[in-house]
C-alpha cells in the first residue's frame, strides 16, 4: 500500500506540473482515525497530501458535479470507476470527461466494526500488513484486517479499476471473498412480513438528512422527488410510511445505476442498513437484463433501452 | 378484516389500447368488478413508479397497470420501455414485502373488451385475497 | 446542596423518579445508535455513549412536531391545537454541552417579542439532571466554545460519575424538589476531593484549542474571503451536522392534509439544503456550496453572538464524529482565527 501511496503522489505531481488536469480530487489524512477526507490538490506540491489506505471509504465520482468546468484527475476504486463509466453513459461530462486515476483495491475496513470491537475510544489506527493496530487511551489491539471488512467489499469481485486511464498497482483476480450479496440471501431467507418489518425498523432511524443521497454520485437529479413540491409526492416528517417511501424510492431511482460501492451507508450516521437494497436491484438486472453497472464502456443502462423478448411472465 | 370491506383498486390505463379496451367492455355491457378506479395515461410507458407507490401510500389496496401488447404501442416501443420497469419495481417491492399480487400488470388491447373484464375481475380476486394493505399506507 | 446516590439504588431511583415524572434518558444503543428518548423501563436508561447521535433538543425541540390538526366533517370542521403536557418531565443524562445548547435555543423561542408555546410547554415542565464527563472525547472542545466538562449551568440537579456512587448537586429550586428522594445519601468530604480530582483530569483532556473568543470580528471582515472558495469543496451538502447539531433551530413548517383531516407540522431544517433558500420565483440566494457552508459558520460564530452574545457552538464534536467527509469545523475555525490574529497561513484540507 506504501508503494501505491507513493506511486499516486507522483503521478498527480506529474499530471499537475503537466497541466493535464486542472484539479485532482484524492484522500488525505485528516483530524480522526479510521478516516480519511477528500482532498483537492491543484498544484503540484499538494500532491504530498495524498494518501492511500483501506479508510479510502468516500466514492470521489461524486463530487465531478461540482466541478463539471474544470479538467479533473479523480482517485478511483474499481467501484467509483464503474460509477463514471455509468455517468459518462448518462451524458453527465459534455466538457471534460474526467481522467481516472485508478487504485486497485486492497478492500476496505468498516471503521463501525473496529469500534464494536474494541471499549474505548481510538485514538489511532494504522495499517501494517494484513494487521490493523488500534490504539486507545488504555488499550492497544492488532486485529485482523480481513475480519473487518465493508459488506459491500467483501462480497466486491470489481476491485480493479479497468476503465481507468492510469493503473496503479497490479490487477488481482477478482473473487468473492464471501457468498454473493449475503446481506440480500440472508434478507430473502425472511418471510415477507419479517422482510417489511425489518425494512421498516432500519428506515425507523432515518433522520432525513440524505447524507445517503449526497454520497452517491448517481444522485444528481437538479430537485430530488422529495423535494418536489408540484407534486408533491411525500411529506416532510417521520411517519414510517414516508420514511419507507424515501428508501424505496432511493434505492429504486439506482436500478442499473447502482456500481454497489455502498457510500450510501458508509454515509449514513444513524447506521441505517442500506446497500442490501440496491445490490438486489443489481442482482435483478443482471438476472433480467444480464447488465452490470459500469462494466462495459458503450452497454445502455438497462431502464433506458429494452430488447422485445424481454421476459413478461408477470404480465396477464 | 371488516366483513363488507372492498378493495380499492387503482388501474392505470393506456389511452390507446386498455382504455379503449374498458370502453368495449362497458358498451358491451360485459360486466367487472366495480372496485377499480381507471386513470388514462398516455401510454404505459408513461408509469413513473411513484404513481404506483404513491397510490398505495394513499390508500389503495392494489395497482394494475396496464398497456398495448408487444409491437403495438401508439408510439412504438413505450410499452417496452414500461415493461422493464415493471419488472424490476414488481420485483424490488415483493423483496420488500409488499405481498405479491398487490401490483400487476396486463396487456389489454382496445378490441379485448372481454379480456379486461377478466383481468379486473382476477386482479379484484387476489386482492380481495390479500385483504386490506396495511404495510406502507399512510394512517390518516 | 451537595448529595450522593449509590449506583446499587440507580434502577430503583429511576424507578422512583417515574412514578412522578415522565423520564427522558439516552438509550442502549441499537446498531450504535443511541438517542434520547421516553423510558418505559430503568433499565433502558444507557449511559456508555457520550454524545448520543441524536442531542437532548429533540425532547424540546423535536425533528417533527405536530402543531395542530384538523379534522372536516360534512361542512364541520374541527381543529385541535397542541396537547398540554399533563405529567411533569425529567431529562436525566443529557452532557454539559447539550444542556448549554437548549439554553442557546431558549435565547431564540422564548425572546422578548415571540414567545415559542411549544418549546416553552416543554421547557418550563421539565427539570433537567445533567451528568458530568469524566472522559471526554478527542473531538470535545466544550471548553473552547464557552462551555467544560463540568459545567453545571442550565441543569438543576447534576450527576458526577464516582465509579461506586453518583455524586449529586441539586442547583435549583426545581432540582430541590427531589432532594426527599429516599435513595439520596449525604455526600462524604472524600467525594468532594475526588470531584476535584476528576474535573481537573477532565479539563487538562478537553483542553483549550479552538480561540473562538472574538471570532464574530474576524469573521466580519471575511465575508468576501477566498477561504469560503475552499471551505465548502468536500461538503456534499447533506444535513448531518446540522440536523445532530444541539443548537441548529432552523424549522419547516408544512401542512400535510389526507382526505377529510389534516396537520400542520414542523420539522428541521438544514441551511445546507439548496431549497433551504430557494425562492418562488427559482432565484436561489445561496445557490452554491459555497454560500451555504458560510451560512451556516457565520450563523453559528457571526451572527449569533453578535445578536445573543455567544457562539452557538457547545463543542460536542457531533458533526466531526458524524459527518460523512470529515468536514472539521474546529480546523475551520482555526483556519479563519489563524489567517487574521496571527497572519499565520494554515493550510485548509
Amino acid at each position: 500500500m506504501a508503494m501505491i501511496q507513493k506511486k499516486l503522489r507522483e503521478k498527480t505531481k506529474e499530471l499537475l506540473a503537466k497541466k493535464e488536469v486542472d484539479l485532482v480530487i484524492g484522500f488525505s489524512d485528516w483530524t480522526l482515525p479510521l478516516r480519511t477526507t477528500p482532498i483537492f490538490i491543484r498544484t503540484p506540491e499538494g500532491a504530498e497530501h495524498l494518501v492511500w489506505n483501506s479508510f479510502c471509504e468516500n466514492n470521489l465520482a461524486a463530487y465531478l458535479h461540482k466541478f463539471s468546468r474544470l479538467k479533473v484527475g479523480v482517485v478511483v476504486k474499481g467501484c467509483d470507476a464503474r460509477s463514471v463509466v455509468a455517468l459518462n453513459l448518462e451524458k453527465r461530462f459534455p466538457n471534460h470527461p474526467p481522467l481516472l486515476i485508478g487504485v486497485v483495491c486492497q478492500r476496505l475496513v468498516d471503521r463501525k466494526k473496529v469500534k464494536k470491537a474494541v471499549k474505548g475510544e481510538i485514538l489511532q489506527a494504522v495499517e501494517q500488513g494484513d494487521l490493523l493496530l488500534v490504539k486507545g487511551e488504555n488499550f492497544e489491539v492488532s486485529l485482523k484486517r480481513d475480519d473487518f471488512l465493508y459488506p459491500s467489499c467483501q462480497s466486491c469481485t470489481h476491485r480493479t479499476p479497468h476503465q481507468a486511464h492510469i493503473l496503479i498497482g497490479d490487477p488481482v483476480e477478482e473473487v468473492s471473498l464471501v457468498e454473493t450479496h449475503p446481506e440480500v440471501g440472508e434478507f430473502e431467507r425472511k418471510s415477507p412480513e419479517e422482510r417489511w418489518d425489518f425494512f421498516e425498523k432500519e428506515t425507523s432511524r432515518c433522520l432525513r438528512c440524505y447524507a445517503c443521497r449526497e454520497a452517491c454520485p448517481m444522485c444528481y437529479c437538479g430537485e430530488c422527488f422529495v423535494d418536489s413540491s408540484r407534486p408533491k409526492w411525500i411529506e416532510k416528517s417521520l411517519s414510517p410510511s414516508d420514511l419507507a417511501f424515501y428508501h424505496i424510492v432511493r434505492a429504486y431511482h439506482q436500478t442499473g445505476r447502482c456500481s454497489g460501492c455502498g457510500a450510501c451507508e458508509r454515509a449514513c450516521p444513524m447506521d441505517i442498513r442500506l446497500t442490501y437494497l440496491t445490490q438486489k436491484l443489481n442482482q435483478e438486472v443482471k438476472d433480467l437484463y444480464g447488465f452490470e453497472t459500469g462494466i462495459q464502456p458503450e452497454a445502455a443502462p438497462p431502464l433506458s433501452t429494452f430488447d422485445p423478448e424481454d421476459q413478461q411472465g408477470f404480465i396477464k | 378484516m371488516e366483513k363488507d370491506w372492498q378493495p380499492k383498486i387503482l388501474a392505470f390505463l393506456c389511452n390507446w389500447c386498455s382504455y379503449a379496451g374498458a370502453d368495449l367492455a362497458g358498451t358491451s355491457r360485459v360486466q367487472y368488478s366495480p372496485n377499480i378506479r381507471v386513470i388514462r395515461v398516455p401510454c404505459s410507458g408513461r408509469i413513473n413508479p411513484l404513481f404506483i407507490l404513491k397510490a398505495l401510500q394513499s390508500g389503495v389496496d392494489g395497482v394494475l397497470v396496464s398497456g398495448c401488447h408487444p409491437g403495438d404501442c401508439h408510439y412504438l416501443s413505450g410499452n417496452y420501455a414500461g415493461r422493464r420497469k415493471s419488472a424490476t419495481l414488481k420485483r424490488f417491492l415483493e423483496f420488500l414485502g409488499i405481498e405479491q399480487g398487490r401490483v400487476q400488470f396486463s396487456w389489454v388491447s382496445a378490441a379485448e373488451g372481454g379480456k379486461f373484464s377478466q383481468v379486473v375481475d382476477e386482479v379484484t380476486r387476489d386482492i380481495k385475497r390479500l385483504g386490506p394493505l396495511k404495510k406502507f399506507k399512510k394512517s390518516s | 446542596m451537595k448529595l450522593k446516590l449509590d449506583k446499587k439504588n440507580f434502577e430503583d431511583f429511576l424507578k422512583s423518579l417515574m412514578e412522578e415524572y415522565d423520564l427522558y434518558a439516552p438509550v442502549q444503543p441499537v446498531e450504535g445508535v443511541s438517542v434520547f428518548k421516553k423510558i418505559e423501563q430503568p433499565s433502558e436508561v444507557n449511559l456508555t455513549q457520550l454524545v448520543p447521535q441524536k442531542p437532548a433538543k429533540d425532547i424540546f425541540f423535536p425533528q417533527s412536531e405536530v402543531m395542530f390538526c384538523y379534522e372536516m366533517a360534512g361542512k364541520q370542521s374541527r381543529m385541535n391545537s397542541m396537547e398540554e403536557i399533563k405529567r411533569e418531565r425529567i431529562l436525566f443524562g443529557a452532557r454539559p454541552c447539550d444542556i448549554e445548547a437548549i439554553s442557546i435555543i431558549e435565547k431564540i423561542f422564548v425572546g422578548e417579542e415571540y414567545t415559542d408555546v411549544y418549546f416553552l410547554e416543554k421547557r418550563r415542565k421539565t427539570t433537567i439532571i445533567g451528568l458530568g464527563c469524566n472522559h471526554p472525547l478527542s473531538t470535545c472542545f466544550c471548553s473552547s466554545a464557552g462551555g467544560d466538562p463540568f459545567l453545571r449551568a442550565g441543569s438543576d440537579l447534576f450527576f458526577i460519575d464516582l465509579g461506586e456512587t453518583y455524586f449529586v448537586e441539586l442547583l435549583t429550586e426545581k432540582g430541590a424538589a427531589l432532594r426527599k428522594n429516599r435513595f439520596f445519601k449525604e455526600v462524604d468530604p472524600n467525594d468532594l476531593t475526588l470531584v476535584k480530582e476528576l474535573e481537573g483530569k477532565a479539563f487538562e483532556k478537553v483542553g483549550y484549542s479552538i480561540p473562538v473568543e472574538g471570532i464574530e470580528k474576524r469573521l466580519d471582515l471575511m465575508t468576501e474571503s477566498s477561504f469560503w472558495d475552499r471551505v465548502h469543496e468536500k461538503c456534499i451538502g447533506c444535513a448531518v451536522c446540522t440536523y445532530l447539531c444541539p443548537t441548529c433551530h432552523c424549522f419547516d413548517m408544512v401542512d400535510e392534509a389526507l382526505n377529510n383531516k389534516g396537520q400542520r407540522v414542523r420539522n428541521w431544517d438544514s441551511c445546507l439544503f439548496p431549497i433551504y433558500s430557494l425562492e418562488t420565483s427559482g432565484h436561489n440566494p445561496r445557490p452554491t456550496g459555497r454560500e451555504r457552508t458560510r451560512q451556516r459558520l457565520m450563523h453559528k460564530f457571526n451572527y449569533f453572538p453578535k445578536n445573543f452574545g455567544r457562539v452557538a457552538c457547545v463543542g460536542c464534536g457531533r458533526c466531526i464524529l458524524y459527518c460523512p467527509v470529515q468536514f472539521d469545523i474546529r480546523e475551520a475555525l482555526l483556519y479563519a482565527s489563524a489567517k487574521r490574529a496571527k497572519g499565520l497561513k494554515r493550510k485548509f484540507r
